[in-house]
């Protein structure tokens, strides 16, 4: 495989986005679904590069884009009144975001990550709640007052553009986030770094005794996901509505739509969770219009029947009945 | 070559190791008997670090490895071929042995070291294209050895090779063995239950028992012991 073949199926994602893109764009009324739709869609990609490709459940996940959302309510709290850095600071906001991100995905991996399989899920269960209840008890942060920001956004960026930031610059951030994890998972995949991550998930001691370094490559994978984890929240969450309360960051149902998406699109494919977060999150958005507040009944049963008929996600089924045909080598 | 002294080690509070000590000479194939549950693969995977050690040491080619993480044993030649076919199912046979030379040593003599596993295992050649989760269970013995193969190693410890299969193909993974041995000049550690065909091809036997070494000898004097046949290998 060439250099240049190797990263083709990075087209049909690209191609997918941009029609979601241009969709939300051309019908007036369909940004808002294009918007939810881009947030699940980025959620699922960042979190397949943990879930997908090392096969581990970590059930605290959202505690990442928590800390995303932290990071760009500090950023902009606390420089909103130096008037020199002006839209700079969503840029510090953002690195601050993934700093946090990954200092909290340090501590986490160092510990989590020496355990296997259900008990790495469970312990990361409690990371999330504890970490929450550190932020209310111990007052860090405003504790549990939370932060609203709004204020501080319109300082920096003035009411209008502030505005526009909320109801649309935020979307296509996400969007180029969802785009950016896309690209670095089918890096991932095409390097050592997927390499290896493949034979953990298939088999973690074959892994070993082929001098796979299997600790380093869970937490590379552990690192990024939880950066893009940031990212997502510092958009989709600081910038789009200005305020952060714990309860809410840091609500595990979040990483419970994380793991759906990806498990629906296909775990491990580079497109599965792009398909599982458009299924995901048009179903969710028409159900709970016509069916209001009985989406979930309805939609249980769905993906109970999407996981016995095809237990490898949609992309999955996809890439098997498509194996060594000319389209088998965009559906990755 | 390998020198094991008075290692312990166990699983939680339970110590399966009680300073058993083993050497492993370079070119050679030693065995290691005993029933069930005496503690042999613990001994392997304690060799390799994958599970960590509670004391003594472990000396490869001289040098102290007790605490050398796994994938830098690897590097230095040590290979592992775990008990059960460790394989990845849905990869071809081509697939499953370019994993095997994953680190970057390996990988810089992987089109030598793949002649070589075609050598000793024709068959493979043939099948390079096929899932190894689709084999038979003999075929798939030889891609999990070929694939330790592939890692480049000097020594090479094999966790019950002979494992569930026909007495047929025992015989077969026997003679591949003793090939990989002379025409490769690789050292063995060898686990067994099946003491007959260990007792033919080994250079040097070690009985455990209840996580120490009881007895050893070459494999005639331990033939010769009625003693040490009955009370510990029931034949």
């Amino acid at each position: 495989m060439n250099q240049v073949a190797k990263y083709l199926p990075i087209l049909p994602v690209l191609l997918a986005y941009a029609i979601l893109f241009a969709l939300g764009h051309t019908v007036s009324g369909t940004w808002q679904l294009v918007a939810t739709l881009l947030f699940y869609c980025a959620l699922g990609q960042a979190f397949n590069i943990f879930l997908g490709m090392t096969g581990y459940v970590d059930f605290g996940y959202v505690a990442f884009m928590g800390m995303g959302t932290y990071g760009m309510a500090l950023a902009i709290t606390k420089l909103a009144h130096v008037p020199e850095l002006g839209a700079v600071v969503i840029v510090i906001g953002f690195a601050l975001a993934l700093l946090m991100a990954t200092l909290l995905s340090l501590a986490v991996g160092a510990v989590a990550l020496r355990l296997r399989g259900a008990y790495f899920a469970i312990a990361t269960i409690g990371v999330n709640e504890g970490f929450r209840f550190l932020i209310e008890g111990a007052r860090i942060w405003n504790g549990a007052e939370g932060m609203i920001f709004t204020a501080q956004l319109n300082e920096i960026l003035g009411t209008e553009r502030a505005s526009r930031l909320m109801t649309y610059w935020a979307d296509v951030m996400v969007l180029v986030i969802a785009v950016l994890a896309a690209a670095v998972t089918l890096f991932y995949m095409r390097n050592r770094v997927g390499y290896a991550l493949t034979a953990l998930r298939e088999d973690e001691d074959a892994a070993k005794v082929m001098g796979i370094n299997v600790t380093k490559y869970k937490i590379i994978a552990f690192i990024t996901s939880a950066c893009f984890a940031g990212l997502v929240g510092a958009a989709s969450w600081a910038l789009k509505t200005p305020y952060v309360f714990p309860p809410e960051v840091f609500e595990i149902h979040y990483t419970v739509e994380a793991i759906i998406i990806v498990m629906l699109g296909g775990a491990g494919t580079l497109l599965g969770p792009l398909v599982g977060g458009l299924i995901y999150g048009i179903s969710k958005y028409y159900l709970s219009i016509f069916l209001p507040g009985l989406q979930l009944l309805v939609f249980a049963p769905v993906i109970i029947v999407i996981i016995i008929m095809f237990p490898e996600g949609v992309v999955g089924m996809l890439r098997q009945r498509t194996r060594n045909t000319v389209l088998g080598r965009f559906i990755v | 070559m390998l020198n094991v002294k008075r290692i312990e080690s166990g699983y939680g509070a339970m110590q399966v190791l009680w300073q058993p000590s083993i050497d492993v000479k370079q070119g050679t194939i030693t065995s290691l008997l005993g029933p069930n549950g005496v503690g042999k693969s613990t001994l392997l995977h304690t060799i390799f670090g994958s599970i960590e050690p509670w004391g003594g040491e472990v000396y490869y080619d001289g040098e102290n490895v007790t605490r050398v993480p796994t994938h830098k044993k690897v590097e230095m030649g040590i290979a592992l071929v775990p008990e059960g076919k460790h394989l990845f199912p849905n990869m071809t046979v081509y697939e499953n042995l370019s994993m095997g030379a994953y680190r970057k040593r390996a990988l810089a003599d992987k089109e030598e070291s793949l002649e070589l596993v075609y050598a000793l295992f024709p068959r493979l050649k043939e099948r390079t294209k096929q899932l190894a989760g689709s084999m038979s269970g003999g075929e798939q013995q030889m891609v999990t050895i070929s694939r330790a193969l592939m890692t480049r190693p000097k020594l090479i410890m094999l966790d019950e090779p002979s494992q569930g299969l026909a007495p047929k193909l025992v015989g077969e993974v026997f003679d591949t063995i003793q090939k990989m041995r002379d025409e490769i000049g690789l050292t063995i550690l060898l686990i067994e239950q099946n003491s007959d065909a260990s007792l033919e091809a080994a250079d040097f036997v070690y009985v455990m028992h209840e996580g120490i070494i009881k007895a050893q000898g070459t494999p005639d004097q331990i033939k010769g012991s009625t003693e040490i046949r009955e009370a510990y290998l029931g034949i």
